[in-house]
């Protein structure tokens, strides 16, 4: 691999430096140009989506899984605390060289499995505490009336934790879109491309411009992921009102950070073992 | 003047509106708590009895009216002031997590500011007091069952020697098993140290066994009646008391007396050494088919009347043992179902393993008729 | 802050090779003073954030808790702040800070605060009501049942959000790094543009290193905090 093909993609989006942030943002040409933000934003987007998609895999079966059937809290707890504290710009940067070796350039595989990384341990996070804290009372009442522990599963836990399953996935995919743009600083593109131009050429209205995209973006991913969740909330969860502890995590806890505190806290009796708690890169 | 009149608590008027409410949770109160007895405020929920209580140490502060602890209204001294001098224990014990049960019990001598020697002294001689292993001190609640925890809420409450202690519903959390014992480690207590206890209970039975007086509330603070337990029970003022106590309340009054109570009474009982014409005399005298026989003060058996006359010595016929049997300390509630259960109909008295009489179900019916809580008092 | 910061500026050859390894030994001696220097500003930074952030979430907190009707206010606002992705906010604020260690500490800051307000806030709220009343009916006063009662009970969680927030700070510090701040995520970013490998290892090593044991660390403080925790009634 020569130098040349490693460094083709960082063709630098040269804005005049008198350019402003609008003039910049409402330029036709600068959207669909080549550099041009369309090409970026597909970029950033199909990153992201690639990466919601697989860690939703990963993560969500997995969780209900071992959450019905009480399995691996401690693992559980432990495996999602060491993932919260992995700096996801280190582990990219680590896997740069090893994706060089392998072959692979320098993107998009570094970033997308540091950033894959980063969006499973929340995911699994979520799903496990929304399984776990379905009623017992309904759950009983199913293996009453004869479900198998299959149905029980996908017929009552699932439907019922799907309120807050959705909030642990809009939550971990806005952080997904929010953290992407470090992507421009490891040898890609997207959206951050403009952030890193602009620091590089000293253009701070570039840097702005560049930075309301990313904000942008990361905002308008929440809004849409709001909008599933309340498409896809069952009829009578809607009408009931959001469940007790699924309206905490929604309302004061918005991004599902709080702690679990020490194993066991005073008066936490029903807290789980389980960190709530959210990633950040 | 003579401090001993003097009611320890003495509410006169006393009111309370809540903010935002449309009528008084308690209106115009009025009731004396004398020295060193149990007063207890009982009624159905929303009658303002817990609110009562916790006006006493201004949790909550009084609309209207006045409220005197030993004379002094509890509104002329700084809140923290006051509360450190009454005792509180309150249903869900709420002792510190963090702090070990030693701690726990210190917390108001330590606010006071007493010496650290003085205050572990103290602590030890709680423990004692309320039947807490001193191995306790050292542990944290949450390593404590819930009988344990109230035993440490109630030695935490009297630390400082508080002449008063208020106590809202302090058995309500625990298994009527532990209820049961707590009530008795709490009539012991109160022998020893002999507070002026206002206690909060919606257990109508807890207000009989444990109180010199029961002040039953209605809605909005209003007292219906203010009397002892068995006056209560016996008399009801009005038809929201007779209705509260229940129809059971003659089972209820049972509660209250013990076999002890009870006129004594030998019962068809004969000496080992009788001939059988004795026997027979006896049991005739009482109308019972059984005979009792003793040896000195133990009670040997009970014989059936068929097998007398078949010339064999009252020591050679076959005895029935175990009798029922209770002690005189026990309820005349629980001597009832001892005597209900048992072939014989009738109860030894076993007092320490000496004979001393039987109780018979037309023993308790005449002891109701009477009234017991004056033979008990 | 060099002009360029687009990779390979000063392309040594981007292979993984016997002369460009993914780890040379060596440099941890021949570069001992930028490996520490790196390593101590990560954790100026990462202190400091955090400290500063503690301070502001515990006002935060104490004015959610004296007045209901913020709560709602400040977890907002927090939540919004948590979510301005990290490139873009270090970036926006260059031209108002500079280069400057300003620059990189308030996104730091501003990311820490959800974490810790609901973290100081949940801590509080369990408290049990039965204990609050407890210490009030025996007259402990407001300052010292809030000092000796409810803080030691809130602890766990307060050291847990502590937890929280510096190992994601750890990580955030790397980010710093594009606006030069970035202790050793330098060495990371340096790494990359020289396609130097050794530096970025160390950087990027050091730095989940420094995560991973701030993480125990902290874990370890909240069980020493909290030895009525670990005792339970069997």
């Amino acid at each position: 691999m020569s130098a040349a093909t490693v460094l083709a993609p960082l063709a630098q989006a040269a804005v005049p430096r008198d350019t402003g942030v609008f003039e910049f943002l409402l330029d036709g040409q600068r959207w669909t140009g080549s550099p041009g933000i369309l090409g970026d934003l597909l970029d950033t987007v199909l990153l992201c989506a690639a990466v919601i998609a697989l860690s939703i895999v990963l993560a969500v079966p997995l969780a209900a899984y071992l959450a019905h059937e009480r399995k691996a809290q401690l693992a559980s707890a432990w495996v999602v605390n060491i993932g919260r504290a992995i700096p996801t710009f280190a582990i990219a940067g680590l896997l740069v060289p090893v994706s060089l070796r392998g072959g692979y350039g320098f993107e998009p595989w570094p970033i997308f499995i540091a950033l894959t990384l980063l969006t499973v341990p929340p995911m699994f996070l979520s799903t496990y505490v929304a399984v776990k804290q379905v009623s017992p009372g309904a759950v009983d009442a199913a293996r009453a009336v004869g479900y198998t522990e299959r149905d029980v599963l996908t017929k009552v836990e699932l439907p019922l934790a799907m309120t807050v399953i959705f909030t642990g996935i809009r939550v971990a995919s806005v952080q997904v879109v929010a953290t992407e743009p470090i992507r421009a600083f490891l040898g890609g593109d997207g959206l951050g491309r403009y952030v890193r131009d602009g620091l590089g050429q000293r253009n701070q209205n570039l840097v702005i411009a560049g930075a309301i995209l990313i904000a942008l973006l990361a905002g308008g991913t929440g809004l849409l992921f709001t909008a599933i969740e309340r498409l896809v909330k069952p009829v009578g969860v809607r009408r009931l009102g959001r469940p007790k502890r699924a309206g905490r995590l929604q309302s004061a806890d918005p991004l599902g950070l709080a702690g679990e505190g020490t194993e066991g806290t005073a008066g936490s009796a029903d807290r789980d073992p389980v960190v709530a708690a959210a990633d950040r890169r | 003047m003579d401090t001993d009149a003097l009611p320890a608590l003495r509410l006169r008027a006393v009111r309370k509106r809540f903010p935002g409410s449309e009528a008084d949770a308690v209106q115009a109160l009025d009731l004396d708590v004398p020295r060193g007895s149990i007063v207890s405020l009982i009624g159905p929920s929303g009658c303002g009895k817990t609110t009562t209580l916790r006006m006493i140490n201004r949790l909550i502060e009084p609309t209207g009216g006045r409220i005197e602890l030993e004379g002094t209204d509890v509104s002329d001294v700084p809140a923290t002031e006051l509360r450190r001098g009454i005792g509180y224990v309150i249903q869900q014990v709420g002792l510190f997590p963090h702090r070990t049960i030693g701690a726990n019990i210190g917390t108001v001598p330590r606010a006071l500011g007493w010496a650290k020697a003085r205050i572990a002294e103290r602590t030890e001689e709680l423990s004692d007091l309320v039947g807490l292993e001193r191995v306790m001190l050292d542990r944290y609640p949450d390593e404590l069952s819930g009988g344990q925890q109230q035993r440490v809420g109630v030695a935490r409450a009297l630390a400082a020697d508080p002449p008063v202690l208020l106590m809202d519903e302090p058995f309500g959390a625990v298994d009527p098993i532990v209820r049961t014992r707590l009530q008795s480690e709490l009539l012991d207590l109160q022998e020893r140290v002999k507070k002026t206890i206002v206690l909060v209970t919606h257990d109508l039975d807890e207000a009989i066994r444990l109180s010199d007086r029961i002040a039953l509330l209605n809605v909005g603070g209003v007292i219906e009646q203010y009397a002892s337990p068995d006056e209560l029970l016996r008399a009801p003022a009005n038809d929201f008391v007779a209705e509260f106590v229940g129809d059971d309340r003659s089972m209820r009054r049972l509660t209250l007396a013990t076999v002890g109570d009870l006129p004594f009474e030998r019962g068809p009982v004969v000496d080992v050494a009788a001939n059988d014409l004795e026997a027979q005399k006896i049991m005739a005298a009482h109308r019972s088919d059984w005979v009792g026989l003793t040896e000195g003060e133990t009670f040997l058996g009970w014989i059936d009347g068929h097998e007398l006359g078949s010339g064999r010595t009252l020591n050679e016929l076959p005895r029935f043992m175990p009798a029922a049997q209770v002690t005189p300390a026990q309820s005349l509630r629980a001597a009832l179902e001892v005597i209900m259960t048992s072939r014989t109909s009738v109860a030894v008295i076993n007092d320490a393993g000496r004979f001393r009489g039987v109780v018979t179900l037309e023993q308790i019916r005449a002891g109701l008729a009477g009234d017991l809580a004056e033979q008990a008092a | 802050m060099t002009g360029a910061i687009g990779i390979g500026a000063g392309v040594i050859g981007t292979a993984v090779t016997n002369r460009n390894p993914i780890l040379r030994w060596s440099y941890f001696t021949e570069q001992t003073e930028s490996i520490v220097e790196a390593l101590v500003q990560h954790l100026q930074l990462t202190l400091s954030a955090v400290g500063i952030g503690l301070i502001i979430s515990g006002a935060l907190a104490a004015i959610a808790m004296k007045y209901q009707w913020t709560v709602g206010p400040i977890t907002g606002t927090t939540a919004f702040l948590y979510t301005i992705p990290s490139v873009a906010f270090f970036g926006v604020l260059v031209p108002y800070t500079g280069n400057s260690a300003i620059t990189a500490i308030i996104p730091l800051v501003c990311f820490t605060l959800l974490i810790l307000v609901t973290n100081i806030l949940d801590g509080f709220r369990a408290v049990p009501v039965a204990v609050k009343d407890a210490a009030d009916g025996m007259g402990l006063g407001t300052s010292r049942r809030v000092l000796t009662v409810e803080l030691p009970i809130a602890m766990p969680y307060i050291i847990n959000g502590l937890r929280i927030a510096t190992v994601t700070t750890v990580g955030l510090v790397t980010v710093a790094a594009i606006i030069g701040y970035g202790g050793l995520g330098r060495l990371i970013l340096d790494g990359l543009r020289r396609a130097f490998w050794t530096p970025l290892t160390i950087g990027a090593g050091l730095s989940i290193l420094l995560a991973l044991l701030l993480d125990l660390m902290f874990y370890w403080l909240g069980n020493a905090v909290t030895p009525w925790t670990r005792r339970k009634r069997t």
